[in-house]
């Protein structure tokens, strides 16, 4: 295994959820692809600091996702908060119909 | 070994991230997150992080998909699984993820023959010490970002009641619910 197999995993996984959030109606769904992108993020990371930094000189980039396994979940957990209050509000879960702000 | 289990880890992820974004059901969506997850959970494993592994697991599997399903129930009808679930710029969308996908291989050739060092070794202790020492100060810091975001979530979602919507008022989803299987 080259780390360009683990690279190219990670962008597929990345680009697939750049098209889920560029594409989905439903804001749920828009979420779910942002946790997507966060992931290819994150097996960058890891296998980066698995093949180009020897284990004596540490695991920084191990660290630093498990960093960012925590931002993601804060991230999700007000952005899922916010669709609830929105939902409430106005019922409905597609971002085309959130234009209470429009003039 | 490591090549079957990493192909086999590959399409799962892969296959599950596919099906996230493209099936129309929400509810099998999120339930395709969390296979996606636990794919990547595994393609930490078959790069030695025995500790990022639990964490996505811990985190992600149990954690966040669980959220996601909720809220999915939570906020789902059964008439959107008629709908389009998409917008009307998907072509463009399908464009500028295959250039990105595009532009992003022809980096990754460069990295072609970069093989593993040495085998992996377990990296708890050492994520542990750095935690402690030169990440002391982030570490607490995202302690308060983790507080911030537990006070946002429950500032949003509580429930008012006196918040109650007056009758008449203009509800703009009202016009999807009336597709009829």
């Amino acid at each position: 295994m080259t780390l360009a197999h683990y690279l190219f995993l990670s962008s597929a996984l990345f680009v697939i959820g750049l098209f889920g959030a560029l594409t989905r109606r439903n804001v749920i769904g828009i979420l779910m692809s942002i946790e997507l992108m966060f992931n290819a993020a994150n097996i960058n990371f890891v296998a980066f600091n698995r093949y180009l930094v020897p284990h004596a000189h540490g695991v920084l980039g191990q660290a630093f996702t498990i960093f960012n396994i925590t931002i993601a979940a804060a991230e999700i957990v007000v952005g899922l908060a916010l669709v609830l209050s929105i939902y409430r509000k106005i019922s409905t879960v597609y971002a085309e119909d959130y234009n209470l702000l429009r003039g | 070994m490591q090549e079957i289990a990493f192909y086999l880890l590959a399409t799962v992820t892969l296959g599950a991230a596919l099906c996230v974004v493209t099936l129309r059901n929400v509810l099998h969506s999120s339930l395709s997150l969390g296979l996606c997850l636990a794919g990547v959970a595994g393609i930490f494993a078959t790069l030695g992080a025995d500790f990022v592994f639990v964490s996505q697991i811990l985190v992600y599997v149990g954690g966040i998909a669980v959220l996601v399903l909720f809220v999915v129930l939570l906020a789902a009808r059964q008439s959107e699984n008629f709908l389009r679930q998409t917008n009307q710029q998907w072509i463009a969308g399908v464009f500028l993820a295959g250039a990105a996908l595009w532009g992003m291989a022809r980096y990754i050739a460069l990295y072609r023959t970069q093989t593993a060092p040495a085998s992996a070794q377990p990296t708890t202790r050492a994520i542990a010490k750095l935690l402690l020492t030169d990440l002391a100060v982030p570490f607490e810091l995202v302690s308060l970002v983790l507080l911030a975001a537990l006070a946002g979530a429950i500032l949003y979602s509580h429930h008012d009641k006196e918040e109650t919507e007056a009758p008449g008022t203009e509800r703009p989803g009202e016009h999807y619910s009336e597709v009829k299987p």
